[in-house]
């Protein structure tokens, strides 16, 4: 019953996407035949087409776990944009430092400094959230400018390739690079660590006490802290977790696809991801299927313009859409507290 | 009844997931009546009146509501037709004040910017009228259970309601106050104002209702006139049986190994003081309670009762004054540690502080079970344990659900009470601190409830009951103080001398400043 007014709730929004797109782009009078195609082509067309969506879902899936993660324990981070500039950041810092490694420390390593850099950035708002009750939805988006702007200084300055005129930082060495898994593609190791991230955060928010204690304090702090569990202690716990997860996913683009350090490492995978963590409803499984399908109308949208003169942008419009629509869907309306 | 009837409910069924919860009832009330609707936890009191109400639609039945037919109504309609309910729960909002909460909704003059002095005066003059003392401009948030029903009524009797619902109204009021609420029901009643009341009290029912009807399992046993019931009838066609003579102490303080544990105090209190936080905070709170014994603490709530409680829990740090578990100092640790050192909380809130309304049954099991190997071992969670554990107690405590993995916001208020006892009491605690613990429950739960306190004072506990129900304290405790304006009494034995007047009026705080000054 429940399940089959989901189903029918999935095919209303499907048809209303499907209405806006073609709108849209009879709008901008293009051939929506040719739009179409060039969409599907775009996203499931090919072999390397879709492993580009594999490649566009990776960090999606990272960060929204992490976005994920906040929004269960009552963290409402928005700042996943910073933390995957400053997890790249720092992922960048370890190969610039030590570029003799082995790949087998290096790598791990590099990782590893991307989740700390992350989780830490991100940490400070959780640390002020719960000790002096700053909005964290006011911080983390602070946090962001503050993140992308010292990025932007960075490679200008101290990280800057000298040999090259553009703001990048240098090469990384070829053992930092994660390997890929699937020759010609670009579709690299990333993509099974993002999926080993979903089963491990699945089994820590629904398996372990730590878990546990971290959705009490998201559904009922007040309870929480009856019960003898710390609010201020798994506020900054999640908060932590929860921007080591984005920064992992900025270490991953760094030492998957880009190689390097720069401006724009991110077009907004962050906030992307906020909406992947809303439509998978925070759930591990959900947001792998919503950062696929979000990752697929972008590669699609793409792809679209170029066969037929549609604005990429439309995909955000139908990201907007979809959320609005997801958004209006009241639960139950029995559920009212008794 | 001769009238046509101000309000015929025909044959309402409603189901939850194929579960009726009201299974075909018909329900009428008459225009200046008082209306008692009386049943088990659980037998669908609520879910009856929140279909009047309009915030479910039954799946069938008719409502006639003075010769109109109601359907498809929300709680909107319903008040704009007269028809009022206070919610066994409140649903207040807490960052707003009083005033804002009863005038909450309404287009008062000068909207949207009403004239704030002037509703504040109209609502002290009601207030004044009724006997329900509130301050308009204290905000909610800082007000306890007990005064939070106040606004509520008030929020009933300012918007003019025909039929008041109330679900529950005296479960957190005292003798006192719930004789002025009658005063007030009474008042209504005289202006032709019809009141349902929903309620556990049975002496209650017999003095003040006209009429009552019997729910059990979601359908109706019996309406029948008030004049000619009886309490034992009653609880018969609430229970299924007879209730036993109501709770009372199954053995005398004296007898009980209470000097055999030494004088080392279960639970100490040393002259705490809390500074009072908007007009509440505790004055040199002193009082010991011994393993084996129960210790009442009397007065109307509101009266720094929350405050007592939240700092025997840790929640609250006292100012000054020193507290000891077992003769040790337990000044610096948390709810946790302290419930470590084998405190049990009950407390009177359960929504907010006892549970998590979105965890299922077992989730709520193993909120108190946390530092419990036999369910968290290496930081992982046995969900089968916490399984077993919800299933053992709802079978104990005989919680009326579909199973462990249910959603606690599905049950209805005296079922979750129960899982908040059966998880508190099951650890076997040194020391409980049971605030208002029956607070919601049937007959045949309080008295379950009851034997349950009764139990862990025969195994040695320490015992602090805080209740605003005389009768509960009377029953159950050895001895008793009263609790006013953050002011302790002097604690009284509860045997034969016990001198009723005198708790009346120190509850009133007649009389306290004298005590607290001669003890
Ligand atoms: N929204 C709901 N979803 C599922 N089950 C529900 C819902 N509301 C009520 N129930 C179930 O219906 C039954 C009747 O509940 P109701 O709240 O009406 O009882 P009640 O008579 O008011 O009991 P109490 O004295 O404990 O308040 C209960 O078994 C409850 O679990
Ligand atoms: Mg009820």
């Amino acid at each position: 019953m429940r399940f089959l007014r989901t189903l029918g709730f999935a095919a209303l929004v499907l048809l209303l996407v499907l209405a806006v797109a073609a709108a849209l782009v009879i709008a901008v009078r293009a051939d929506p035949g040719k739009a179409a195609s060039g969409f599907l082509r775009g996203a499931f067309g090919s072999f390397y087409s879709i492993s580009e969506v594999l490649v566009r879902a990776t960090p999606l899936i990272l960060a929204g776990l992490g976005v994920s993660i906040g929004f269960r324990t009552g963290f409402f981070n928005i700042g996943a944009e910073g933390q995957i500039y400053l997890g790249a950041t720092a992922a960048t810092a370890v190969g610039l430092l030590f570029p003799g490694l082995p790949a087998l420390v290096l790598l791990p390593l590099a990782l590893l400094c991307g989740f700390a850099g992350g989780g830490l950035w991100s940490a400070v708002p959780g640390f002020l959230k719960s000790r002096f009750g700053l909005s964290e939805v006011i911080t983390t988006i602070m946090f962001n400018y503050i993140a992308i702007n010292v990025v932007g200084i960075l490679v200008r300055s101290v990280m800057k390739d000298p040999s090259y005129p553009l703001p990048m930082s240098p090469d990384l060495p070829e053992a930092m690079h994660l390997p890929v898994i699937l020759e010609p593609t670009r579709l690299h190791l990333g993509l099974v660590i993002a999926l080993v991230a979903a089963l491990a955060v699945w089994f820590l928010m629904s398996r372990t006490a730590a878990g546990f204690r971290m959705r009490a304090v998201g559904l009922n702090p007040r309870g929480s802290l009856v019960a003898g569990i710390s609010v201020p202690a798994n506020l900054l716990l999640a908060s932590a977790l929860s921007g080591g997860l984005a920064g992992l996913a900025g270490a991953s683009e760094i030492t998957g696809i880009h190689h390097r350090l720069l401006e724009g490492i991110s077009p907004g995978f962050g906030y992307v991801a906020i909406i992947a963590a809303l439509l998978g409803r925070n759930h591990p499984g959900g947001i792998v299927i919503a950062s696929l399908g979000i990752a697929a109308l972008q590669v699609g949208s793409s792809s679209m313009q170029r066969a037929s003169g549609v604005p990429s942008s439309i995909s955000w419009i139908i990201m907007g859409v979809l959320v609005l629509l997801i958004l209006a869907r009241r639960p139950d309306r029995d559920r009212v507290a008794r | 009844m001769v009238v046509p009837a101000m309000l015929a409910m025909r044959d309402i069924r409603k189901s939850f997931a194929g579960v009726p919860a009201n299974d075909g009832i018909s329900f009428d009330v008459g225009e200046g009546e008082i209306h008692a609707l009386l049943g088990e936890n659980g037998a669908g009191k609520t879910t009856l009146m929140n279909i009047l109400y309009g915030i479910y639609a039954a799946d069938s039945g008719s409502i006639v509501w003075r010769g109109e037919v109601l359907g498809g109504h929300g709680p909107k309609e319903a008040i704009a037709q007269g028809i009022g309910m206070v919610h066994q729960h409140f649903m207040l909002v807490p960052t707003l004040s009083v005033s804002e909460n009863i005038t909450l909704g309404l287009k008062s003059r000068g909207h949207p910017f009403p004239d704030r002095r002037r509703l504040d005066t109209d609502i002290l003059e009601l207030s004044a009228r009724y006997g329900l003392d509130v301050d308009p401009a204290a905000k909610v948030a800082s007000l306890s259970v007990g005064e939070r029903q106040r606004v509520e009524i008030m929020k009933l009797l300012y918007r003019d309601a025909r039929l008041l619902i109330l679900d529950e109204p005296t479960a957190v009021l005292t003798p006192g106050e719930t004789d002025g609420l009658f005063r007030v029901l009474a008042t209504c009643k005289g202006q032709g104002h019809s009141v349902i009341l929903i309620t556990h009290r049975i002496s209650e029912v017999l003095a003040f209702a006209d009429r009552i009807t019997v729910l059990r399992d979601g359908a109706r046993v019996a309406t029948l006139e008030a004049a000619g019931a009886t309490a034992a009838g009653l609880s018969t066609l609430m229970i299924g049986r007879e209730l036993k003579s109501p709770a009372r102490r199954t053995a005398p303080a004296a007898s009980l190994p209470r000097s055999a544990a030494g004088d080392r105090a279960g639970l100490e209190a040393r002259a705490i003081s809390l500074r009072p936080v908007a007009g509440k905070g505790l004055q040199s709170v002193s009082f010991s309670v011994a393993p084996g014994e129960i210790f009442g603490i009397a007065g109307v709530d509101g009266n720094g009762q929350k405050e007592l409680a939240e700092c025997l829990l840790g929640l609250r740090i006292p100012d000054s004054g020193k507290l000891l578990f077992g003769g040790l100092p337990v000044e610096g640790l948390g709810p946790r540690q302290r419930k470590r050192r084998g405190l049990a909380y009950v407390s009177d809130d359960r929504h907010h502080d006892g549970l998590v309304l979105g965890f299922d049954l077992a989730e709520n099991y193993l909120l108190g079970k946390l530092d419990d190997p036999r369910f968290v071992r290496f930081g992982l969670v046995d969900r089968k344990a916490c399984l077993r554990g919800a299933g053992g107690a709802i079978a104990d405590y005989h919680v009326k659900t579909r199973g462990p993995t249910e959603e606690v916001r599905l049950l209805s208020g005296g079922n979750q009470q129960k899982l908040i006892l059966a998880r508190e009491l099951s650890s076997g605690p040194a020391i409980i601190v049971a605030f208002q613990p029956a607070r919601g429950l049937d007959i045949g739960a309080t008295e379950f409830v009851h034997e349950r306190l009764l139990e862990r004072r025969a195994a040695g506990s320490s015992v602090l009951l805080i209740s605003s129900d005389m009768d509960e304290l009377l029953g159950l405790a050895d001895r008793l103080a009263v609790l006013h304006r953050g002011r302790l009494s002097p604690a009284y034995d509860n045997d034969g001398s016990l001198d009723m007047m005198r708790i009346g009026l120190l509850m009133g705080g007649q009389g306290m400043a004298e005590e607290a000054c001669a003890s």
